[in-house]
């Protein structure tokens, strides 16, 4: 037990080495720029996988943090000049705050309908943020002022600085999941995720818990945002707010496998590949082809493999495992 | 002002008509089946794309393409159900909200990749007719997709409370251990219910047809408001969600008319909010519940 603990560890920094070298190795910005979509959604999806994952409150409004975080970090910096990693903070909290109200909202509904809420509540987001142009410049948005290479604002000249960035965000992610797998919280989100009612009938403060997670996952969403503001320079309600980003971190947890720690990561690496694949076959110019890939394996995965790939990859280990004593 | 006001309430009732078909739909499913079925708008479109090229092709009024539009979706419906929707039926929600997602997902995208977002319109005879009516103005298209809109709510209902499928179908949603218990065979009722309301969905893409354009996205528009007419109307019941969904339709376009052209929508999620704030259970819930 004690030597696994060990290869497990050795494992973890072999990873660790490889992904920080991974910019320097390949240096093509096509490359750096899918490893940065991986990461990111990866992280988008470890965020969400919190809730999502393991009390299985299914929302499908996840842009509602990641747009209040791209929007505050950046009315934040582009009309009062304070640095985006400040503004990443203030927008975790804005996110976390504004996860209170709309939690109490839509844990009234359970199920579908949560999930439906969810949609409702980014969807109004979007349109207010559409609306109000005094504050946030409406439907047209805004460039973020480049400043060439200030670390301090968030900006960089090499990709690779915001691979970091990025990867930096992840680790922490992982890390807090980790934790709260290990923790009673984990338990509790678990026990809520597998029956709510009987959670609560052996003690489990669920409406506490599920608030708690929510805003937890809120916060780590609204990061996301700002990072991505400010590496593509842009925001506007459509981007901030858009319906991809809360289905992208639903999807990829789901395809990966729901509800565990590496689950988002893997699913995010097979989705972003084999969109990046089907891009440098077709050229972008055929349009809904990303989507209807992702659904294919989005069904199929339901259909064959509820418990995503970590789920079939244990499976095939089991089935070898037990195997080989077998034929010692 | 007055004048306004009415006309506002005239334009919500006759767009609430579709959305009630689209509502109908989504609660019978979930009545039934216990789903929540994410593509019912992509059926939509897809009654409307159906509609766009008989009548394109073929030059076949909209509102005759209702008799091609219903029955392939009751099809669709029953296929769907039988090789997709039966798989996943059971106490864990995951698959069955992302299963239908998956659906809508890939419904959407591929009507993206084969029809291109460009907006389809088909011009008829009464596109451009209305009644007036003193100041009041009512477009004939509208009116009649409003009128068949009710007529086909009407149908359902006598269905549903006259025949012994529809008595079964009730009974298999109000109870489904016991109905089943009863003799009824869930895997035909689920079937018929998931087809009817298909078939319900591309009713309202028919009749939307002659006064609305055909795209892509078009059926997010409907489902959206279904979704918000369902939650108020109380999940489950036809009745609470045809009357949410002309609530709907008037609560949308009172906000076109007084709030602002692109406010429509706020309104509609401010009364979803306000419902789950105050009456989480829907306005059509039975008292003593």
């Amino acid at each position: 037990m004690q030597a696994l603990g060990k290869m497990k560890w050795l494992w973890i920094a072999l990873a660790i080495v490889v992904m920080i070298a991974l910019p320097q190795i390949v240096t093509s910005s096509f490359a750096i720029d899918i490893f940065i979509r991986i990461l990111l959604f990866s992280f988008i999806g470890v965020a969400w996988n919190l809730m999502g994952g393991y009390a299985k409150q299914l929302s499908l409004g996840h842009a509602a943090y990641f747009g209040l975080g791209a929007y505050t970090s950046t009315i934040m910096q582009v009309n009062y000049g304070i640095s985006p990693w400040i503004g990443m903070m203030a927008g975790g909290v804005a996110a976390m705050l504004a996860s209170l109200p709309i939690g109490w909202l839509c844990f009234r509904l359970r199920g579908p309908y949560f999930t439906i809420a969810t949609i409702a509540t980014a969807q109004v987001l979007m349109l207010v943020f559409l609306k109000f142009r005094d504050f946030a410049w409406g439907a047209e948005g805004t460039t973020v002022p480049n400043l060439g290479s200030a670390p301090l604002m968030m900006q960089f000249e090499e990709k690779s600085s915001y691979y970091y960035v990025v990867l930096g965000l992840l680790a922490v992610g992982l890390w807090v999941t980790h934790r709260i797998e290990k923790s009673w919280m984990g338990y509790y989100l678990v026990a809520i995720g597998e029956d709510e009612d009987a959670a609560e009938a052996i003690g489990v403060n669920a409406p506490k818990v599920k608030r708690d997670i929510y805003m937890l996952s809120a916060f780590l969403t609204a990061l996301a945002g700002t990072f991505y503001t400010q590496y593509i320079y842009f925001i506007d309600p459509a981007t901030a707010f858009s319906f991809n980003v809360s289905i992208e971190a639903a999807l990829v947890s789901i395809v990966g496998g729901i509800g565990t720690l590496w689950g988002p990561v893997i699913g995010t690496v097979l989705l972003e590949t084999t969109s990046a694949l089907l891009q440098s076959w077709l050229g972008s110019s055929v349009g809904g082809i990303q989507l209807t890939v992702y659904s294919l394996i989005l069904m199929a995965v339901i259909l064959w493999r509820p418990t995503g790939l970590i789920g079939f990859a244990t499976d095939l280990y089991h089935r070898y495992a037990r195997r080989k004593p077998a034929h010692a | 002002m007055w004048e306004t006001l009415a006309q506002a309430v005239i334009n919500g009732l006759l767009i609430g008509g579709i959305y009630a078909l689209v509502s109908i739909g989504v609660t019978l499913i979930f009545g039934v089946v216990k789903i929540v079925n994410f593509a019912q708008g992509e059926f939509v479109m897809i009654g409307m794309y159906i509609s766009f090229f008989l009548a394109t092709q073929f030059g076949i009024d909209p509102l005759v393409s209702l008799a091609v539009s219903m029955p392939v979706l009751f099809l669709a419906g029953v296929l769907i159900q039988h090789f997709l929707i039966r798989r996943v039926l059971g106490p864990n929600d995951m698959p069955q909200i992302f299963l239908t997602f998956a659906l809508s997902l890939l419904l959407l995208n591929l009507s993206l990749m084969f029809f291109t977002a460009n907006y389809r319109t088909v011009h008829t005879s009464y596109s451009d007719e209305a009644l007036h009516f003193g100041g009041l103005y009512i477009p004939v298209a509208k009116l009649i997709a409003f009128a068949v809109a009710m007529g086909l709510s009407g149908l359902l209902w006598v269905f549903l409370h006259t025949t012994d499928l529809g008595k079964a179908m009730r009974a298999a949603s109000q109870n489904r251990d016991v109905a089943m218990l009863m003799g009824i065979n869930p895997n035909r009722v689920f079937a018929v219910a998931f087809g009817t309301a298909l078939a319900l969905a591309g009713a309202a893409g028919s009749l939307l047809m002659p006064f609305y354009s055909a795209y892509p996205f078009v059926g997010q528009v409907f489902v959206l408001m279904a979704f918000v007419a369902v939650v108020m109307g109380t999940l489950g019941n036809v009745a609470g969600a045809l009357v949410a969904s002309l609530m709907m339709g008037v609560a949308e376009s009172l906000g076109i008319q007084f709030v602002g052209a692109d406010s429509g929508l706020i309104v509609v999620f401010a009364l979803l909010l306000l419902t789950l704030a105050f009456k989480p259970s829907g306005l059509g819930a039975r008292r003593g519940r």
